[in-house]
């Protein structure tokens, strides 16, 4: 007989029902890692497939659709590659053992000896797995920890203590070492599974997850480099016997690549537990789906009495037609958590974005409005901290400055990110993001001790002066707080100041601490030159010094170069802010100084002791600073306390 | 920020083009050829090889369309 006799004549209707058998497909095993798989051969054979040709396209659509499937999850951190390939070693085995054993059944029993084999281990497999993750899916949605992370089983941890020498592997998403004497059976067990009902995975995820202590997410993913392993395999062994219909294949393959990534981004919105509900939900229902037909096998084999005339056909048209619903079932789960997950999304977003209206410009462009920040309002501050040295003392001195004032905080560190990086880095992305959580957390915890209302966030872009600015503006700042790195010279040349180009972009008041200045409320320094610019500092430094209980010694520098008018107004400046001042219930005493203005309002800061200078700011930025200099900036330079730098808006 | 947001959009648009036209043709392929590869993969052995390369090839550029294309209509992965 010619072998390409098994390859059926495709027609539309099975193609866009393969598509769609596919899709399902796809999309539950990019969620759940596994399970789609087990209805293509049947579907396959409904179409007139011989079952020998479906089982071994089902096998050759299975591991690029894996492959798809573990790379796409693997962007998003989740899949332990030597984990994967190192329970996949194991699994090929035992397909091979599993597709060794169904022969031997169906030599010694026939076709119905091989169903009922089938049939008993999918009852067997997903009554005892399935009832026992439904049931742990289930008591995390009552005990109220759905939410939470998970925590490692009991076994698993004891598995993680047996130390075998010779035998121990680390994998990252146990972060622990593990005996390769524990991951072989499980392994083994997966790839029998596989060979006896398609789907491998319902072993090899639970396996990862409850004895070896993967959490449900990676162990889920992971389970994608196990199948591609198992499918490229199974597919050699299959197409070198020329029973691949690459047709069939390629179909399935359409339909399932569309539903994995769908599937993979559904596990970015949903809590671990309903990677166990979904896997749950199908193995129970797909365990009734099996059990109906043990009757039908039973009676073949002559070990129950024969059915009455058609109920086999009716259990096996049901069996199947149960199967199709626990898949449909898993699908609208997916879709519906991924829905659900979007649309919170979409409304924290809302919820963080800023009141005031964002109106489109002409050319189609929207930006952000600047905020009408009263001067010297300290109710809502932004402090960005990248973790380092330098960042300690802006982080240390915003929830002093936050308690003091009655502040919300909001802390923030910058990842540099675009979708370059995301695409050649994503291991390096994913640290970083991960540090940056990990040292929000601890900036979180301290706020929690010294009582101040805080949130953090992890933000990304391309340039960290205008991500802040942003974010400042969405969250309607009053004040930003940043640590200063003090590049100097040729650096400051080449790559610019980050924190000057945050002063010169930001509309809210700028805080710049360097590493041990401490802002303790001894005496403020407040720098004027009678400008507008000015008279906003004087507005800020008036209601700070009030919530602080400070004294403010004003200084107003005659500059030689400057025209005599303009060197004899500057008692006069400082005559009216202290005024002003001292009307608001402020201690203030003034004075005059003569020199470089920079010079001489760090000077006086120094003299008084004073713990902080606070100046406005002319906003020079581009070639206007370079050409005449910048006060804020020589200040920023030569002093070595905090600077407060108020924006006139 | 805008022009640089504006090219990336651009580019992303023209690279889901440019791997839907590509998947499209393979998939076109397979079928003009459909009894030269249907032929061929029944031989098996060597031959046997045939499917698996195709499924490979397929999986590439299919997969990446995929990817960009859920991307174009919005359904990302959360950050």
């Amino acid at each position: 007989m010619d072998a390409a006799a098994n390859f059926i004549p495709l027609d539309l209707f099975d193609i866009a029902y393969l598509l769609i058998v596919g899709f399902i497909g796809g999309l539950v095993s990019g969620f759940i890692g596994s399970g789609g798989a087990f209805v293509l051969t049947p579907a396959m054979m409904s179409l007139g497939v011989p079952g020998i040709v479906a089982v071994a396209s089902n096998m050759c659509h299975k591991f690029p659709k894996a492959l798809v499937g573990a790379i796409k999850r693997a962007r998003y951190g989740q899949v332990d590659v030597k984990l994967g390939l190192v329970l996949g070693v194991s699994a090929e085995a035992g397909v091979l053992y599993g597709a060794h054993l169904q022969e031997s059944i169906q030599r010694a029993f026939g076709a119905a000896g091989s169903n009922l084999y089938v049939s008993l281990a999918f009852v067997l497999v997903l009554a005892v797995v399935g009832g026992y993750v439904m049931w742990d899916a289930v008591s995390a949605y009552r005990s109220g920890t759905s939410r939470a992370q998970e925590k490692v089983s009991r076994l698993a941890r004891r598995i993680q203590a047996v130390d075998i020498p010779y035998t121990m592997l680390y994998f990252r998403s146990l972060d622990a070492r593990v005996s390769v004497l524990f991951t072989i059976p499980i392994g083994f067990a997966t790839g029998m599974l596989a060979a006896t009902i398609a789907v491998g995975g319902f072993i090899g995820v639970p396996g990862m997850h409850y004895l070896l202590g993967a959490p449900s997410l990676m162990a889920s993913a992971t389970e994608l480099v196990i199948a591609f392993v198992m499918g490229l395999g199974g597919t050699i062994k299959y197409s070198w016997s020329g029973l691949v219909d690459i047709r069939l294949a390629m179909i399935i393959l359409a339909g399932s690549l569309f539903g994995i990534q769908l599937g993979a981004i559904g596990t970015t919105y949903v809590k671990p537990y309903m990677i166990k509900v979904v896997m749950g939900t199908i193995m129970v229902v797909v365990l009734v789906s099996r059990a109906l037909v043990i009757p039908v096998y039973l009676s073949e084999l002559e070990l129950i009495g024969p059915l009455a005339g058609g109920t086999a056909k009716v259990l096996k048209g049901v069996s199947f037609g149960i199967m199709m619903f626990a898949l449909v079932t898993g699908a609208m789960i997916i879709l519906q958590a991924l829905r659900k997950g979007m649309r919170t999304e979409r409304e924290a977003q809302a919820v963080a974005a800023p009141a005031v209206a964002v109106m489109p410009l002409p050319g189609g462009a929207a930006q952000v409005l600047p905020q009408l920040s009263p001067l010297g309002r300290f109710e809502r501050f932004l402090v960005a901290s990248d973790g380092s040295e330098y960042s300690a003392g802006a982080v240390r001195e915003a929830l002093r400055l936050a308690k003091r004032c009655g502040a919300r905080l909001r802390a923030v560190t910058f990842v540099a990110a675009d979708q370059e990086h995301e695409t050649l880095g994503e291991q390096i992305l994913k640290h970083e993001l991960d540090a940056a959580r990990v040292h929000l957390e601890q900036v979180a915890a301290q706020a929690t001790a010294a009582g101040v209302d805080c949130e953090i966030e992890v933000v990304q872009g391309f340039s960290v002066h205008d991500r802040i600015v942003d974010e400042s503006e969405r969250m309607r700042a009053d004040l930003i707080v940043v640590g200063r790195r003090g590049r100097r010279g040729l650096a400051r040349m080449m790559v610019g100041d980050a924190t000057l180009k945050l002063i010169g972009g930001a509309h809210c008041s700028v805080l710049v601490v360097p590493r041990a200045a401490e802002v303790r409320g001894r005496r403020f320094v407040l720098a004027s030159d009678g400008s507008r610019f000015g008279d906003a500092a004087a507005a800020a430094a008036g209601n700070l010094a009030k919530r602080c209980e400070t004294p403010v010694t004003v200084v107003s520098v005659a500059v030689p170069s400057h025209p005599e008018t303009r060197r004899r107004e500057a008692p006069g400046v400082v005559e009216r802010i202290v005024r002003a001042l001292r009307s608001d219930g402020v201690d203030a005493d003034g004075e005059v100084a003569q020199g470089l203005a920079a010079d001489m309002i760090v000077a006086a800061a120094a003299r008084t002791g004073a713990d902080l200078i606070i100046m406005g700011s002319h906003g020079r930025t581009g070639f206007e600073r370079l050409v005449l200099g910048s006060n804020t900036e020589r200040v920023l330079n030569r002093t070595q306390c905090a600077v407060l730098v108020v924006k006139a808006a | 920020m805008a022009p640089v947001t504006a090219a990336a959009a651009g580019r992303k648009i023209l690279r889901t083009l440019a791997l839907g036209v590509l998947t499209a043709a393979l998939y076109a392929g397979l079928f003009l050829i459909e009894d030269l590869v249907v032929r061929l993969s029944a031989l098996g052995g060597w031959y046997g090889l045939v499917p698996v390369a195709i499924a490979f090839v397929f999986s590439l550029s299919h997969g990446a369309f995929t990817g960009y294309f859920w991307d174009l209509l919005g359904v990302r992965a959360r950050k």
